[in-house]
């Protein structure tokens, strides 16, 4: 578990995966926010980017869109993006508005940090 | 005191005898009062239709100002008829001033309309008021031996004003009915009167012809806007038959209930006709038990009664020369014949022509018979269709016996057999007017409300409904989803008003024309207009007669260039499978009776109101803008979503489609006031949530203002429902999307009709969680 970088948008760094946590109501402040520390965390080295929804209630078409622009530029520094814990509602409409395509869902942070951390050899064995 | 215990002063009538004026009655007994409260220097102008009636109402606002014995005294004067001087209307007026002010103080309401010279008026007066009614006296006695006539009318008019601050305040009635008669004087009496009473801080009423008060007022240099009015119109036809019963039972003349009827409606609401008619029914013993005791009466009025007198007054005011006015009667009657066969107007050039009178002078006799409303005159053409009907009748007797020089027995023969043949028809067209009139309400009241599409398809309407119980029907298009949007209409008229022609297939006013606009916003591209027809027939309407009505409507609208048209075919029976296929053809609409009134009865009343007045069920909320304040509506939202048992997948849809309502009216509307109205309605299977805000439309929903959700959807996405397809490139152009999530979201969404700003109405049905 690493240490927290910022006080308003809640996150902290596993390894080379940066985990930002979405607020309650995600909107075009809490969004940028999240864009932010994004950034932060890309520039700080981060491979995959999660972004935890467990918290989140309603998301606006405003943060999807800055959603979106998350996931340009991560993609421009390869890096990769799963959405974590996301609730059917919101998955429905990432759907609509088309995010799924580009990004990963997750149950939940954990499964989200062992998407793209390769296995320990003892995992590897035991599939 | 009369036999009924009631005290009259100027008033003829009891007050409960005095019908269908009771506001204006309160209206003018409320302003003289407010002249008591300080509340002084306020002009009442009473605009009166002509044979509307004015004495009684302000003879019956003097007496309840009178009774009251407070501190204002009611004056009313009516300019007489017979004198024709500017100079002795004034004196009288001073006269009258004086007499029913001493009369009042010293609450002698018999004193009011005694004939008292001035000097017996100085006797008379009050101790209080003694000193300056005797000063006013002598003073009107040195200007009155003056050179000076104007000077004379101005003291005369300017009485009212000399009463001293400590005395009670004088409420002028000036009845000015007569005016005309006047403007052939010298002194201009018209400019005096309105010089005197608006100079004066004291409030006063001004009763006049309403062609002539406006330009009185013009010529006195004097600005009437701020003056309060009160349109006086002839009595409406319930009021005009409760006051011939009225008057009848108080005259002691026999009438049934269908001539009560026939004369309410042929005396056109004029209170002075129908008094004249029942005095002289009384007079000559008459039963009023059939039309044709009325229609006797009715001839013998217009060739020597009241009526005819009033007429031949009329006349007289317009040219005092016989031979001029033989020549009016004649040109109005045959342009009366010339404009109800082919719609042509007399040209002034005509007019003056015929009259064998100067410009100016066929002006003069123009503009009065224009002040009477007896002629349309524009100050080119003369349109000569207007006046009662008894003024019509009046005029072709006079022709025939004066110019053509027929027999008296034949021409009024010939008036009483008309008259009679006449009688059924109009009492018949006037119950078909009150159909049509119908019509026209029920058009009236469309604003932009939704409607089941199959109240304007007789043929589905048919096949769905057709020997279903009433009550079924109403059940079913209750739960009906297939709507069609009404539009605003802002203008109904009768077809013949827009082409004289269609009287000859209409004699009633049941085809009309309805200029509307649909969506939200007043554009060109949004301007229809409604054509809508009742077709006379007994069976289902069949191809033929369809479609000649079909034609007349096309015709019609082509020939005033109405380009978006809609045609609406109303007929008692429907219409049968081969006129309901031409109707189909056309893209016209087609509803049967039943259809027309199951359709008014679903229409709310007015602008705003809701369809089924289900306000119970309603929340009303006003946020700020900003603030997250849109979590408070998503959160209110769905307490009343989750009472009205929608699932919880519906609900959060509902939250998410409103938070988008109220981002889109924070970030676009440039709102003056800042703030969200916010209505959310349960009905029986749905909820409508409406979102509003003041200020502009968005440019970017200008073009789909209006749009129904389908529509919207197609145009808006892909067949996927992804959203993104045509705008998931450039971050800059993710924006907007609000507007298309809401639609995915919501069943139904369109923007409503308002004046500023947006109203974004959104309908969720109801699938209840099993």
């Amino acid at each position: 578990m690493g240490e927290p970088i910022s006080s308003s948008v809640r996150s902290h760094i596993v390894g080379t995966t940066g985990i930002v946590y979405a607020s309650d109501y995600l909107n075009k402040l809490t969004g940028e926010k999240i864009e932010r520390e994004c950034k932060k965390q890309l520039d700080s080295g981060c491979r995959t980017l999660v972004i935890d929804f467990s918290d989140a209630g309603i998301v606006n078409s405003i943060a999807v869109s800055i959603l979106l622009g998350i996931i340009d530029i991560a993609e421009k520094k390869q890096a990769r993006v799963v959405f974590s814990d996301v609730n059917d509602q919101t998955v429905q409409l990432f759907e609509m508005l088309g995010l799924i395509r580009h990004v990963v869902l997750a149950r939940d942070e954990q499964e989200a940090l062992t998407l793209f951390t390769p296995p320990t050899s003892t995992e590897a064995m035991s599939h | 005191m009369n036999k009924h215990g009631e005290t009259r002063v100027l008033g003829r009538v009891r007050r409960d005898e005095f019908i269908g004026r009771a506001d204006e009655l309160r209206r003018v007994v409320s302003h003289g009062q407010a002249s008591s409260h300080g509340d002084r220097g306020k002009g009442l102008l009473v605009l009166l239709a002509p044979l509307s009636g004015v004495s009684e109402l302000l003879r019956q606002a003097y007496d309840e100002i009178f009774l009251q014995q407070s501190d204002v005294v009611p004056v009313y004067f009516a300019l007489p008829q017979t004198e024709t001087t500017a100079v002795s209307a004034a004196i009288e007026f001073l006269n009258a001033f004086l007499v029913q002010y001493v009369a009042c103080r010293r609450n002698e309401p018999e004193l009011a309309h005694t004939s008292l010279t001035l000097t017996d008026v100085v006797q008379l007066a009050p101790p209080s008021d003694a000193d300056w009614i005797e000063e006013l006296v002598e003073a009107y006695n040195r200007e009155r031996f003056s050179e000076d006539d104007r000077a004379l009318v101005r003291f005369c008019l300017s009485a009212p004003s000399r009463v001293p601050s400590h005395g009670a305040t004088p409420f002028v009635m000036f009845d000015a009915v007569q005016l005309s008669a006047y403007s052939h004087d010298t002194v201009p009496l018209a400019s005096e009167i309105i010089r005197a009473l608006t100079l004066s801080d004291q409030a006063f009423v001004f009763a006049g012809l309403r062609r002539e008060v406006a330009d009185t007022f013009a010529s006195a240099g004097i600005n009437a806007r701020s003056l309060e009015v009160i349109h006086l119109q002839p009595l409406l036809e319930a009021d005009a038959g409760k006051l011939i019963e009225s008057v009848s039972r108080r005259l002691n003349v026999g009438i049934k209930d269908e001539t009560r009827d026939l004369l309410a409606q042929q005396l056109e609401g004029s209170p002075l006709f129908i008094n004249a008619l029942l005095q002289s029914a009384r007079d000559k013993h008459t039963v009023l038990d059939s039309y044709l005791a009325c229609e006797r009466l009715y001839v013998d009025e217009i060739m020597g009664g009241q009526l005819s007198r009033y007429f031949a007054s009329a006349l007289e005011r317009v040219a005092s020369d016989p031979g001029t006015r033989r020549a009016i009667v004649r040109l109005l009657c045959e342009s009366t014949t010339t404009s109800a066969v082919a719609g042509r107007r007399a040209s002034f050039e005509t007019w003056e022509k015929r009259l064998e009178l100067d410009a100016v002078e066929v002006e003069k006799v123009l503009r009065r018979l224009h002040i009477q409303e007896f002629v349309n005159w524009d100050g080119d053409t003369i349109n000569a269709e207007g006046g009662p009907e008894a003024w019509r009748d009046y005029l072709q007797s006079r022709f025939r016996l004066d110019a053509l020089r027929e027999p008296r027995a034949l021409v009024v023969a010939e008036l009483m057999s008309a008259a009679l043949k006449r009688a059924p028809e109009n009492v018949a067209r006037n119950y078909r007017l009150g159909a049509s009139l119908h019509m026209r309400e029920v058009v009236s009241r469309f604003n932009s409300q939704r409607v089941p599409a199959s109240l304007f398809d007789y043929s589905e309407f048919a096949e769905l409904y057709k020997g279903v119980d009433p009550n079924e029907v109403a059940a079913a298009l209750d739960v009906d989803k297939e709507l069609i949007k009404l539009p605003q209409v802002f203008h109904t008229t009768s077809g013949a008003s827009f082409s004289p022609e269609m009287r000859q297939f209409t004699p009633d006013d049941s085809c009309i024309v309805a200029h509307a606009f649909e969506g939200a916003t007043y554009t060109d591209a949004n301007e229809v207009v409604w054509l809508v027809a009742k077709i006379d027939s007994k069976l289902e309407a069949d191809a033929d007669l369809t479609a000649l009505w079909l034609e007349r409507l096309e015709a019609l609208a082509d020939r005033r260039a109405l380009v978006r048209r809609q045609l609406w075919l109303i007929a008692n029976e429907g219409f049968n499978a081969e006129a309901s296929s031409l109707i189909r053809e056309r893209a016209a609409f087609a509803s049967s009776q039943q259809q027309f009134e199951l359709l008014s009865a679903r229409l709310s009343e007015g602008e705003g109101s809701l369809p089924h007045g289900d306000e119970g069920n309603e929340f009303v909320l006003v946020f700020p803008m900003g603030s997250d304040s849109e979590l408070l509506a998503a959160t209110t939202v769905e307490q009343i979503a989750r009472r009205a048992q929608f699932t919880p997948e519906a609900i959060n849809q509902i939250k998410t489609a409103i938070v988008e309502a109220c981002i889109n009216a924070s970030e676009h509307s440039l709102s003056p006031d800042r703030k969200i109205y916010q209505r959310f309605r349960v009905e029986d299977d749905k909820l409508v949530v409406t979102i509003a805000s003041r200020g502009v439309v968005p440019s970017n929903l200008e073009g789909r203002n209006g749009a129904g959700s389908d529509e919207s959807h197609e145009a808006t996405s892909g067949p996927s429902g992804d959203l993104s397809n045509e705008y998931g490139g450039a971050a800059e152009q993710r924006r907007g999307w609000g507007l298309k999530l809401i639609q995915t979201l919501m069943d139904e969404v369109e923007f409503e009709r308002v004046d500023e700003g947006t109203s974004l109405r959104m309908t969720k049905y109801l699938r209840k969680s099993t």
